[in-house]
């Protein structure tokens, strides 16, 4: 007979999920793994002879580079002679300084950046984020797609999410030939919303560089690295064409980060027998040798793999950590759909949340589910209010505040608009002032009018080869009447001359003034000190739209 | 031919260093106290076409005096934003700005191209020798270049250099 209390719990949310018993021969574990390398460091003449038990001859692409280039070589025999939990108790301790830290983790191997972070609770690690965290200031990254890729929604989608405080915007594409499209569509709509947001469209790495340059987006995410040979060659890379492709963007002014996460490496079968944690420690080497600002990590798109296994949300904590500990700008991922369970995917957002990353989550979807084309985030515009009212709950400030109807509206119909009359100026196949009206008030690519897609590709096509750059844009909007967003536009591109925005965990206010982890680096020691909320901030993060005013009642 | 290679080089690194010096005069570095540099020093900052900070404003990309071209950054711009990232100990994100400012001369289909033959499999040894030469002699991109030839070095001994 069946127990009624298991026939109830079988149809829970939580039960529909995947989950696995760890494995570790094969790298199916998360972290503190037996078979992970023991930390060490042999180092003759200024260079690295042994590294984690591996000798040089024996070292694969990933071991030379990291050994070449990741550690800082004149700390390292101190910083790896330091007991890893000694190192784990500075990370939480309020009266060790982030630049204190940074003494030992950048002189650190992957195997004992692992073995010092194995020591922590979750909570420890969340306090590791505080303090280790680039920028003082938390911020969020939101998802702007959908699956029509139509560019009204995009520009209204990016407005609207821009009033709600996100202060960087990626695109992608269903069909990669709207690249051109679905990037210009979210430079403006964001810009619409708020001056100064960074923009970025996500597609094949070498597509990606030309968008850049061409001036069609502000920075760049999608340039994945892996922790085995072997997964980085069936990503069609090496450490040094990974590193060669950051100069190139860098060398046309164009902010960018890498991305890698727990996961990818035992997904593709190919871990190695070594713990996803360990890998992803070896992916942040190869980024910061690779002299990249930042990353994006957190498991990304492979969440569902450590989130199958015991403690891997709190591996995923750990990887964010250590991004902190080799001084990179962390966008923490949380920007993938991964169980079925509401409160499972709240509890995997709150180590990031919490404690306030660069970018909590990169990004959240800025869309419902369905037209979100990374494959559905774990939070959406559906969400938006849920968001906040924790943000409220709890007194952090996670990024986003709330929103009126009208506001969204009229950013909406601006947004839309300033679309419209772009692509009338640059010759581009007519957007209806029905498509505005329905874009100025939908809610997904559902409440949108179809349009011509094949006249669209020949169009954007057109404009790639008629050599239309960024700069073409700021004529368009303004000519078309919409003067302040081609003022941002303009002053994004004048940001590419200054290079200030490359530099670690940067952001723009609404002056076009660069915020970043040079001028506002993180300075976290404790009560009181680092980020904190300004009575201003949060009266407009304690308003939300249901507040009830009690003088009214 | 050896020599006439070698003389090219030292016309370089000497074309090099006067540039270099033009950009930076020698104790004149900068640090994160001066940053952002656009604030800070705007008469510093000059696009790739030599307009000011000052010069690059909206109402000139309207009437049309200022293009595409003009909104490129400059070896030494990037030069200073290196030296920023060295004041606060991010001594591999210089490098990385280093090398780029190596790449501004590099067409870019050129660099789409560079990329390219530097994934697994795409290239012989000879074939990336060769490009590293092309970065140090065509365009005085000496750390690039030798980072290029450090790579086949590194795929030769992987195995992943294209099957001859």
């Amino acid at each position: 007979m069946r127990s009624k209390r298991f026939e109830v719990l079988d149809q829970r949310p939580v039960n529909q999920d995947g989950y696995v018993k760890e494995w570790p021969e094969v790298g199916l574990i998360a972290m503190n793994s037996p078979f992970d390398p023991e930390p060490s460091i042999k180092i003759v003449d200024g260079k690295v002879v042994e590294m984690d038990g591996k000798k040089r001859e024996d070292f694969d692409m990933l071991d030379v580079f990291i050994a070449d280039y990741a550690i800082n070589l004149e700390d390292a025999e101190e910083a790896m002679a330091t007991d890893s939990l000694q190192i784990a108790r500075m990370l939480c301790d309020i009266n060790v300084t982030r630049d204190e830290v940074l003494k030992y983790t950048l002189a650190i191997t992957p195997a004992k950046l692992v073995d010092v972070v194995g020591n922590l609770s979750v909570l420890e690690a969340m306090m590791g984020i505080t303090k280790m965290r680039a920028r003082k200031q938390p911020a969020n990254q939101c998802h702007v797609t959908n699956v029509k890729d139509n560019m009204v929604q995009i520009a209204a989608d990016a407005a609207e999410a821009a009033v709600r405080g996100f202060a960087e915007m990626e695109t992608t594409v269903g069909i990669v030939r709207y690249a051109p499209f679905n990037a210009l569509a979210i430079m403006v709509g964001a810009n619409v919303g708020r001056p100064g947001i960074l923009t970025q469209c996500a597609v094949e790495e070498a597509t990606e560089l030309d968008l850049g340059m061409r001036g069609y987006t502000a920075y760049a995410e999608t340039v994945s690295v892996y922790g085995t040979e072997d997964v980085f060659m069936d990503g069609d890379d090496t450490p040094w064409s990974k590193a060669f492709l950051a100069s190139c963007y860098a060398s046309r002014g164009v902010k960018m980060r890498f991305t890698s996460g727990t996961g990818s490496e035992v997904q593709m079968g190919m871990a190695e027998g070594k713990s996803m944690l360990y890998l992803e420690a070896r992916c942040l080497g190869v980024t910061r040798g690779a002299g990249v600002q930042g990353t994006q990590n957190g498991s990304v798109s492979c969440v569902g793999v450590p989130a199958a296994v015991p403690g891997g949300i709190r591996a995923i904590a750990c990887e964010n950590l250590i991004a902190g500990m080799l001084d990179l700008e962390n966008a923490s991922s949380n920007d993938q759909t991964f169980t079925h369970s509401d409160l499972r995917r709240v509890a995997r957002s709150m180590p990031q949340f919490i404690p306030g990353t660069d970018y909590i989550c990169s990004g959240y979807s800025a869309t419902p589910n369905y037209d979100n084309m990374f494959a559905g985030s774990n939070w959406d515009a559906e969400d938006y209010e849920d968001w906040c009212t924790i943000q409220r709950d709890l007194r952090v400030d996670a990024g986003l505040q709330p929103a009126s109807e009208e506001e969204v509206v009229a950013a909406r119909s601006k947004a839309a608009k300033a679309i419209q009359a772009i692509f009338a100026e640059l010759g581009l196949p007519e957007i209806t002032d029905a498509e505005v009206e329905a874009a100025t008030y939908a809610n997904g690519s559902k409440d949108m009018p179809d349009r011509n897609v094949v006249e669209d590709l020949k169009a954007a096509e057109d404009m790639l080869a008629r050599g239309v750059t960024g700069v073409d844009f700021v004529k368009a909007l303004y000519k078309g009447g919409f003067e302040d967003v081609a003022n941002s536009i303009f002053q994004i591109q004048k940001a590419k001359v200054v290079g200030d925005y490359l530099h670690t965990a940067s952001m723009l206010d609404s002056d076009f003034h660069v915020i970043s982890a040079v001028n506002s680096c993180n300075d976290y020691h404790g009560p009181m000190t680092g980020y904190q909320i300004s009575p201003e901030r949060w009266e407009k993060m304690s308003n939300i739209r249901k507040a009830v005013d009690p003088a009214t009642l | 031919m050896d020599q006439e290679l070698l003389v090219r080089q030292i016309m370089q690194e000497v074309l090099k260093n006067m540039q270099g010096a033009q950009a930076a005069p020698a104790g004149d570095t900068v640090t994160a106290a001066d940053y952002p540099l656009g604030e800070s020093m705007p008469e510093k900052i000059k696009s790739a076409s030599g307009k000011t900070l000052d010069e690059l404003t909206l109402d000139k990309v309207i009437s049309g005096e200022l293009t595409a071209a003009d909104f490129r950054i400059t070896k030494e711009t990037l030069e200073l934003q290196a030296q920023v990232a060295d004041s606060v100990g991010r001594k591999t994100f210089g490098m990385n700005l280093r090398r780029a400012g190596e790449l501004i001369p590099v067409p870019d289909a050129r660099l789409l191209e560079i990329y390219n033959a530097l994934r697994p499999y795409r290239s012989t040894k000879a074939e990336l020798y060769a490009i590293g030469d092309e970065l140090i002699n065509q365009y005085g991109a000496t750390v690039t270049g030798n980072f290029v030839k450090e790579a086949a070095d590194v795929y030769e001994k992987r195995g992943r250099l294209k099957k001859a």
